[in-house]
C-alpha cells in the first residue's frame, strides 16, 4: 500500500447516507445534461452521421462502457487513471492495464470540491475533488491507481488530496523542455511509473509488449490525425462532436475508438467529396484556445458558440483534452527497449505546448503550434478560454494575443468555470465576437 | 418607515418626436428596440433619419416591455406597427423581442449608433448600461474590431447608482452634480458590489462622510474600473460614453480627468433624438434598415 493513500488528510468525513444522497442527485442531474447536450448537438447537425451514436454512447457516463471495464476487472485487469495528459499511455498499455482520463468536467461535485478548497482554484480540480468525495466518476471510481502529474499548482495539490481516496503515483515534469538534466529527470520520473504500474499489474513491460503499445497508439494517432484534417476546408463535421470524438478517446478502448473513428472519417470524407457540409461554408470559423473544456458541463462554450447567432463552428481548440491529446506519435529509431522507452518519454515532453513550461523564448512551441492550426484550419478568430483560477493560460494570454495581433487574427479573452448561471452573459460575449467576425451588414 | 413615498431611483421615462421627419412618402420605415436588463429603448427610423425615440424602465416581462416600448415610440407619430418594414431587437433581452425580424447584440448596435449619433471620427465607445460595462473599439464606419465587457456582476452599474440613490435619498438625476460637490476628491471605495453597495455607504456615512463625499467615493470608484476597461482595451480617439450613464456628470468628469482624454459631448439629443442612451436602438434601427433593404435586393 502506497504512503498515505486511505487517511483522510483533506476530504470531509461524510455519511453513507449522504454520499448516497448526494450521488444521486448529481447523477441524475448529469444524466440528464448528457442527454440534452447530446441532443442539441444532433438538432446542430440534421445529417450527424449515425456512427457518432457510438461516441455518444461512450460519452454517457454510467453507461456501456463503464459495465465493460468492470466486467475487466473482475477478469483481473488493471485500471490506471489519469488526471493529466503527460501520463504516458503506452506504458499502461504494455502492462495489460486499461487507461482511463479521470479530470471531471461536471459542475455539481464543483460545489462538493468548495468544500475543501477555495473557490478560486480552477473548476477542474475542484470537480474531481467534489467527484472523489461520493466516489462519483466512474473514470475515477473504476481505478486501481492513479497517474498524476504535477503541472500547475492545482494539479499538485489535486494529487495530494485524491490519494486519500486512491493510491497515487505523481510524476513530476520538468519545468524547462530543452535541456539534457530536464530530459535525465524526466526519463527517471517515467522510470519510477513504470515500475509502479508493473508491481501493480503484476505484468513486466517487455519490449515486444511496449512495440505493440506504441503501435496501438500510432494507429490511434493516425485516426486522430485523419479527423482533425477533416476540420480544415469546408466544414463536414460540426466542432462539438469532432471534440466529442476526441474526448472519448480517454476512455474508450483505444483500439476500437481507432476502429470506429477511421469509420467517422471515411465517412465524412465521402461526404467532402458530395459536398455535404455540416453548416454553411461562410459560417465564421472559431479556434477555442486555452483552459480545457471537459464534457459534460463544460460544454457550455462550445454549445454556445454552435448555437449562436450568427452560428459558429469550430474547427481547432488546442486542449489537452482534445486537438493535443494525440495528436504526436512516438518517434521510434530502433525497437529495442531503451530507445523505445526513451521515445515515449520524449513524446511526453518535448512536443508538449503546455503552459507549465517556461523559457525565455515565451513557450513559442505553443505559438508555433497555434499559428500552425490557425493557418491550416484557416480560423477566423480565437476565443482564448480560461478557467477562472486557471493562472498559467491566464498569464500566457498577453503573449499569445500579442503574436496573433501580428497575423492579424482576431482573440476574444473569456473567462468562466463550470457554473450553469453565466450563459446569458456569456452568450452576449461570444455573439457579439462572431458577429464583429461575421459582418453580416456591409454598409 | 419614514413615510415618504419618492421613489429617488426613479428615472425619467420619456418619448419625443422629430418632427421635421416626415414618414408618408418614406420609402424605409425601421425600429430598432433595445430591451436592457434596467431600461427599455425604442426608435424609429424613417429612411434612416430618427423619426420618434422612447425611453422606458425594463418590466419583469421582455416581450411586454419590447412591445410597450415600440407603442410608445409610435404614439402620435401615425405610423402603425404594420407600417415598420424591419425590426431589428437587441439588448439584454434581445432573444425575448416577439416582434424583431433579426436580433443582433448590443455591442454591434452600440458602435453603429455612436457612429450615427457623433459621426466617422468616433473610434471607441464605452456603454455603461444598468448591469454591465462595455469597452468597443470601432472603424470610421462603426463596425466593431474589439470589445470588453466587465465580469459577470453589476458591479459600478446603473443599477448601483439607483441602490445609492434610493439609500442616500438624493434624485438619481441630481446624483452626477451632488457628487462634484465635494472639496477634495475622495478615496474611492474599496467594493463597487452592488450587493454591498449599501452597506460601504451606510458605514461610510455612519463614519461621518456627507453624502456627496459617499457619493463621490463611489462614483470614482466606477470611474476607475471604467478607465481600467478602456485601458485594457486600447482607448483611441474619439471617446464617447453611451447608455444611461452616458448622463452621469459625476462619471462623464471622472473617467475624463482619470484617462486624460476628454469624451465627445453628447449632441443636442432632446430636438434631434440623437440620445447616447438610445444609441443601442439606433443601431439597431440602423441594422433594420440596412437588412431590410439587403433582403429586398436579393429576392
Amino acid at each position: 500500500m502506497e504512503k498515505g493513500f486511505g487517511e483522510k488528510k483533506y476530504m470531509v468525513e461524510l455519511s453513507e447516507r449522504e454520499v448516497e444522497d448526494l450521488r444521486n442527485s448529481v447523477k441524475a442531474t448529469s444524466l440528464k445534461l448528457m442527454d440534452e447536450y447530446i441532443e442539441r448537438m444532433k438538432k446542430t447537425w440534421p445529417n450527424r452521421p449515425k456512427i457518432m451514436e457510438y461516441f455518444d454512447e461512450v460519452a454517457k457516463f454510467f453507461g456501456t462502457r463503464e459495465k465493460e471495464i468492470l466486467k475487466a476487472k473482475e477478469e483481473g485487469r488493471k485500471v490506471i487513471g489519469y488526471t493529466c495528459m503527460f501520463a504516458p499511455i503506452e506504458l499502461i498499455l504494455a502492462a495489460d492495464a486499461i487507461p482511463v482520463r479521470v479530470s471531471s468536467g461536471i459542475y455539481d461535485t464543483t460545489k462538493l470540491g468548495n468544500r475543501i478548497v477555495p473557490v478560486e482554484v480552477c473548476p477542474v480540480v475542484r470537480s474531481t475533488i467534489g467527484v472523489g468525495m461520493i466516489g462519483f466518476s466512474p473514470h475515477l471510481e473504476v481505478s486501481d491507481a492513479l497517474i498524476t502529474p504535477l503541472t500547475c499548482d492545482g494539479m499538485a495539490k489535486l494529487s495530494e488530496i485524491l490519494s486519500d481516496r486512491k493510491p497515487v503515483w505523481t510524476v513530476c515534469p520538468p519545468r524547462l523542455k530543452d535541456s539534457e538534466q530536464s530530459m535525465r529527470f524526466w526519463r527517471e520520473e517515467l522510470q519510477s511509473v513504470k515500475a509502479k504500474i508493473e508491481k501493480l499489474t503484476g505484468t513486466k513491460i517487455t519490449a515486444k509488449k511496449l512495440k505493440t503499445a506504441i503501435e496501438t497508439m500510432h494507429r490511434a494517432t493516425r485516426a486522430f490525425r485523419r479527423l482533425q484534417e477533416l476540420r480544415r476546408g469546408a466544414p463536414v463535421i460540426m466542432g462539438r462532436d469532432a471534440m466529442l470524438v476526441n474526448q472519448t478517446s480517454a476512455w474508450d478502448d483505444i483500439e476500437r475508438w481507432t476502429k470506429k473513428t477511421e469509420e467517422l472519417c471515411s465517412e465524412l470524407e465521402k461526404r467532402r467529396q458530395e459536398k455535404i457540409l455540416a453548416c454553411a461554408p461562410d459560417t465564421p470559423r472559431i479556434m477555442i484556445a486555452g483552459s480545457p473544456a471537459l464534457w459534460p458541463d463544460n460544454w457550455k462554450l462550445p454549445n454556445l458558440i454552435e448555437e449562436a447567432n450568427p452560428q459558429g463552428v469550430i474547427v481547432a481548440d488546442e486542449f489537452c483534452s482534445g486537438d493535443r491529446f494525440l495528436f504526436d506519435p512516438v518517434g521510434v529509431d530502433e525497437w529495442t527497449m531503451d530507445d523505445m522507452f526513451n521515445a515515449v518519454a520524449e513524446r511526453y515532453l518535448l512536443p508538449s505546448t503546455c503552459p507549465c513550461f517556461t523559457s525565455e523564448d515565451g513557450n513559442v512551441d505553443r505559438v508555433n503550434w497555434l499559428k500552425a492550426r490557425i493557418e491550416e484550419r484557416r480560423v477566423d478568430g480565437v476565443v482564448y478560454h480560461v478557467f477562472r483560477g486557471c493562472m498559467l493560460y491566464a498569464m500566457e494570454y498577453t503573449r499569445i494575443k500579442k503574436a496573433l495581433d501580428k497575423i492579424n487574427v482576431p482573440v476574444y479573452y473569456l473567462d468562466t468555470d463550470y457554473t450553469r448561471e453565466d450563459v446569458g452573459q456569456i452568450k452576449t460575449r461570444v455573439e457579439a465576437f462572431l458577429e464583429m467576425l461575421k459582418s453580416r451588414v456591409e454598409f | 418607515m419614514s413615510g415618504d413615498n419618492i421613489q429617488y431611483w426613479r428615472w425619467r421615462e420619456y418619448r419625443l418626436t422629430v418632427p421635421s421627419v416626415k414618414w408618408k412618402n418614406a420609402e424605409t420605415i425601421t425600429a430598432g428596440i433595445d430591451v436592457g436588463s434596467v431600461s427599455s429603448k425604442a426608435v424609429v427610423m424613417v429612411d434612416g433619419e430618427i423619426c420618434s425615440v422612447s425611453v422606458m424602465r425594463t418590466g419583469s416581462s421582455s416581450p411586454d416591455s419590447a412591445k410597450k416600448v415600440l407603442e410608445w415610440a409610435l404614439e402620435g407619430t401615425g405610423i402603425k406597427p404594420t407600417d415598420i418594414n424591419y425590426i431589428v431587437g437587441t439588448g439584454y433581452g434581445r432573444v425575448n423581442v416577439p416582434m424583431a425580424n433579426s436580433t443582433l447584440t448590443e455591442i454591434a448596435c452600440h458602435a453603429k449608433g455612436a457612429n450615427y449619433i457623433w459621426g466617422p471620427t468616433v473610434r471607441t465607445i464605452l456603454d455603461v448600461g444598468g448591469q454591465d460595462i462595455k469597452a468597443i473599439r470601432c472603424d470610421e464606419k462603426g463596425k466593431v474590431l474589439s470589445f470588453i465587457m466587465n465580469d459577470k456582476c453589476a458591479a459600478g452599474t446603473g443599477r448601483g447608482m439607483e441602490v445609492l440613490a434610493d439609500l442616500l435619498k438624493i434624485p438619481i438625476e441630481e446624483m452626477g452634480e451632488a457628487s462634484l460637490k465635494v472639496e477634495e476628491e475622495p478615496d474611492p471605495v474599496s467594493c463597487t458590489c452592488v450587493a454591498f453597495a449599501r452597506t460601504e455607504a451606510v458605514n461610510l456615512l455612519r463614519r461621518g462622510w456627507s453624502k456627496e463625499k459617499v457619493l463621490a467615493s463611489y462614483m470614482r470608484a466606477m470611474a476607475l474600473r471604467m478607465c481600467n476597461l478602456l485601458e485594457r482595451v486600447g482607448c483611441e480617439k474619439d471617446l464617447v460614453i453611451t447608455g444611461g450613464q452616458s448622463k452621469n456628470i459625476g462619471i462623464v468628469s471622472r473617467v475624463e480627468k482619470i484617462l486624460g482624454i476628454k469624451p465627445l459631448p453628447p449632441p443636442n439629443w432632446r430636438e434631434n433624438g440623437r440620445d447616447p442612451m438610445a444609441a443601442g436602438a439606433i443601431g439597431a434601427a440602423l441594422f433594420a434598415k440596412a437588412l431590410y433593404e439587403k433582403n429586398k435586393n436579393t429576392t
